[in-house]
């Protein structure tokens, strides 16, 4: 089982490049796809899910070209997109039985499943009652049933735990764990808790660009003996921010505790911290805007 | 809040929004369709044998007349989607919860609406110009008297019909399908046929027949033996005719000028009554129980007090498993995907259709064959326009696209599905009509109905999956089921009934254009699936 992109690019109407000759190879686990708003994850996500065309470059499943034969992937395909519509008269349970009937799960094997899904995504209680009076995390959560139906090989999620409570999330990044065993699972969101919860490799998208892959460790090392805690007044806070990369504040009674990225300690009396997925990817993104400055004045 | 600049900035935000949207310009491109076609006397004013010599007058009026005539029944369908716009998109939310007043909404909703329609008529405007160059029957460009019935003529008829496009919107019963198909009643009646039907000829919103009327007295005074003839028509080539006479227009007397702008006026009432129905976004579906009635009231728990260094006692979030599905549980079986196709269309309806479409059925076993088969399965062919509608449109209208399509053989398999669902639905409701021609063994007939029962679905999904809402199918169905099967018009019918010696001829050509219909329908959704 294995998922190929090569040299991806997508060019929108407008001259617009959504993604830029991206370069990644799967295998069983999960991908966690990190990056800004407007990086290019969605776009990555549309055509690996192959709802979107490739402007050029290919991407193989299993040595396939999905873009000559989607449906070798669409079989085997589980895909959340971030946004989805669902039908407002039918209740759960139906809703996923028509989708299993598009998905062509004969219709014993789907009650098992749906009835499986439901209760996995707690809404069991809920099945019978129409799409329509649902909250947006339980549409959300019937979004997640709807990508597992098939049992997929390859499940693409896009921002799965958005507007669930805490508990649900917990529920949604095990269930993406123990999924990952055995398939291959892209997870992309703004959350880096929930990759860091639950990736084996890391991607990081910016600019269309993939600046980054492989795993957390990887990243992680790349930050090691730079993230630092210092203790600094309210009044202070500006300054420090402004010379350094600041990726989180804390307000304490002897001040407020900043963690900072810097090559060296920023102060005498700062704190040498372990490293977090956060703080590697807010470096890594740092990195990029300076040289992408630096590029820039340049030319 | 300064109510003009939130009125302003309500209809600028929804006209640009419109205007930049590629539907808009086949909005204007259908305006030019129509400009096109009275230049080229496709369609005609005619006073019996005769019309007028293309002056400006000749031309500004007989233009302004087609623009209320058509545009008003079309533009209706093209903007009647501003409220529901805010809605889909989730933008209403947010307006709903800002200090905007209901009246100062609807009326930026209606100048939107009004800026489109009169968008159309100023590109029928200028297409009337061109006409009067290329006709170059009077070389003489009388800018007044070519322009003034669009203003006084055209425009009022134009916020009547944004103002209604709007009031629709706000009233839950009219707001979906059924408005779309009520619409060209009210259109027929209301809208065309009202100084007719009340022998009032002031009580003309659309300014057809204060047009008429002085057309009929410049006829009466330049053509010997003229009697009051007076029609607008279209054709599929030139209409003949035998001689021009020269019209001076319309002497436009403050009298007529009054009651133009009392249609405005009407058209401005028309929205505050829109404003008093306008639910504000409020969530709550009308087809969902209400919450208040199913909710049991409960006594309130107090809430537990948090006292610092307790004792955690919550169970642990639950592990999770799925069984893994067998690779055997993967199936191509063909009738599980249009079973669910069919419960898809079906599910919503209420008893009450059933009952209707059951007596529809009776009804065509029980009436003489020649009712059985015209009138009555007429009837029975528009009863499921709501069905229908949704067919190819639904998954754009409710936001399920991708889902679908990242699905293995959609095209193959969910969309013939989808097809065959809703030649079902027309089979079932028309089986009397069906089942009588045949034991009739009129074979011909037969044909014709199964032509008949072939193309309505497949109408529907050709204009569902190219535009992505039911509206052109409502109101294209609605237009040719009035024509057709309810005017015995030959070819238009599509039950056959009226088609006499042609039945044969005229089944083939719907056979062929259902053909070509779902071949579109395939392409169209063939090309959404590679690039959604």
């Amino acid at each position: 089982m294995q998922l190929t992109v090569d040299n991806l690019s997508k060019n929108y109407r407008g001259g617009v490049q959504a993604l830029r000759n991206v370069q990644l190879s799967l295998k069983p686990g999960v991908l966690g796809l990190l990056g800004p708003n407007g990086a290019g994850k969605s776009t990555l996500m549309r055509i690996l899910a192959t709802i979107t065309q490739a402007s050029s470059g290919r991407v193989l499943w299993n040595d396939q070209d999905i873009a000559r034969n989607p449906d070798a992937l669409r079989g085997v395909l589980g895909y959340l997109p971030q946004d989805f519509g669902v039908y407002p008269n039918l209740s759960a349970i139906e809703f996923l039985d028509y989708l299993a009937a598009v998905k062509g799960i004969p219709a014993a094997a789907a009650r098992r499943r749906i009835s499986e899904l439901l209760a996995l995504v707690n809404l069991a209680d809920a099945a019978k009652r129409p799409l329509g009076g649902y909250s947006g995390g339980m549409r959300q959560r019937v979004g997640i049933a709807q990508a597992l139906l098939n049992d997929p090989q390859l499940l693409i999620v896009d921002e799965p735990t958005a507007g669930l409570d805490p508990e649900e999330r917990v529920r949604i990044r095990n269930l993406l764990s123990e999924l990952a065993g055995e398939r291959i699972v892209i997870l992309s969101t703004h959350i880096v808790s929930d990759v860091e919860a639950v990736a084996t490799e890391i991607a990081i998208l910016a600019h269309g660009e993939l600046l980054a892959h492989g795993a957390p460790e990887a990243l992680l090392s790349q930050v090691a003996g730079k993230i630092w805690e210092v203790v600094v007044s309210s009044a202070e806070l500006p300054a420090l921010r402004e010379k350094h990369l600041v990726s989180s504040t804390a307000h304490r009674s002897d001040g407020v505790h900043a963690r900072v990225v810097a090559d060296s300690a920023p102060s005498a009396t700062a704190r040498q911290l372990e490293p977090s997925l956060e703080d590697a990817y807010l470096a890594m993104l740092a990195t990029q805007r300076n040289s992408a400055a630096i590029a820039g004045a340049a030319a | 809040m300064n109510a003009p600049r939130a009125i302003f900035a309500i209809a600028r935000a929804d006209f640009l929004e419109r205007v930049r949207r590629y539907s808009f310009l086949l909005t204007l491109l259908f305006a030019v369709g129509l400009g096109y076609a009275a230049a080229t006397g496709r369609i005609t004013l005619h006073l019996g044998d005769y019309r007028g010599v293309y002056t400006s007058a000749w031309i500004g009026a007989l233009v302004a007349i087609v623009t209320t005539c058509f545009v008003s029944l079309v533009g209706f369908y093209i903007v009647k989607n501003a409220i529901d716009r805010d809605r889909q998109t989730g933008v209403g939310q947010i307006l709903a919860a800002t200090p905007l007043s209901k009246i100062s909404y609807a009326l930026g909703k209606f100048l939107s609406n009004l800026a489109v329609l009169s968008s159309m008529v100023v590109v029928l405007a200028v297409a009337a110009v061109a006409m009067q160059f290329f006709a170059a029957e009077d070389p003489h460009l009388d800018t007044i008297a070519l322009l003034a019935p669009f203003i006084v003529i055209a425009l009022p008829a134009m916020a009547l019909i944004a103002a209604l496009a709007l009031l629709f919107e706000t009233l839950p019963l009219l707001r979906g399908g059924l408005g779309n198909v009520a619409w060209f009643f009210v259109w027929a009646i209301l809208g065309i046929g009202l100084p007719e039907i009340t022998g009032k000829h002031w009580l003309d919103p659309m300014g057809l027949m204060t047009v008429a009327d002085c057309m009929i007295e410049g006829a009466k005074a330049n053509i010997p033996g003229y009697k009051d003839s007076f029609s607008l028509t279209i054709a599929d080539a030139p209409a003949k005719i035998v001689d021009t006479f020269r019209w001076q227009g319309v002497p436009w007397t403050s009298q007529m000028i009054l009651l133009r702008v009392g249609w405005m006026l009407a058209a401005v009432v028309i929205v505050l009554l829109a404003a008093l129905f306008f639910d504000r976004f409020h969530p709550v579906s009308w087809f969902l129980p209400s919450v208040q009635k199913t909710k049991k009231v409960s006594t309130p728990r107090p809430a537990e007090q948090l006292t610092p260094g307790a004792t955690i006692s919550a169970s642990p979030v639950p592990a999770v498993h799925l069984t893994p599905l067998a690779s055997a549980a993967r199936s191509d079986a063909f009738g599980r995907i249009f079973a669910a196709e069919l419960r898809l269309a079906l599910k919503g309806l209420r008893w009450w259709w059933y009952c209707v479409a059951a007596g529809l059925l009776i009804a065509q076993f029980a009436s003489p064959l020649e009712i059985s088969r015209g009138p009555l399965l007429g009837v029975a062919w528009i009863w499921p326009v709501m069905v229908w509608s949704a067919m190819g449109s639904r998954e754009s209208r409710f936001g399920t696209r991708s889902l679908l399509f990242s699905c293995a053989k959609i095209l193959p398999r969910q969309l013939v599905a989808c097809f065959l669902a809703g030649l079902t639905v027309a089979v079932l409701v028309g089986a009397g009509a069906g089942v009588r021609l045949l034991l009739a063994r009129s074979f011909t007939g037969l044909f014709a109905w199964a032509t008949g029962a072939l193309f309505l679905p497949a109408l529907a999904l050709s204009l569902g999956t190219l535009s992505g809402t039911g509206k052109p199918f409502e109101g294209l169905l609605t237009a040719i089921w009035y024509v057709g099967p309810m005017n015995h018009t030959p070819g238009i019918d599509f039950t056959g009934a009226a088609s006499g010696s042609r039945t044969i001829s005229y089944a083939l050509i719907y056979f062929v254009l259902s053909a070509a219909l779902l071949v579109f329908a395939f392409f169209v959704r063939a090309r959404q699936l590679r690039s959604l």
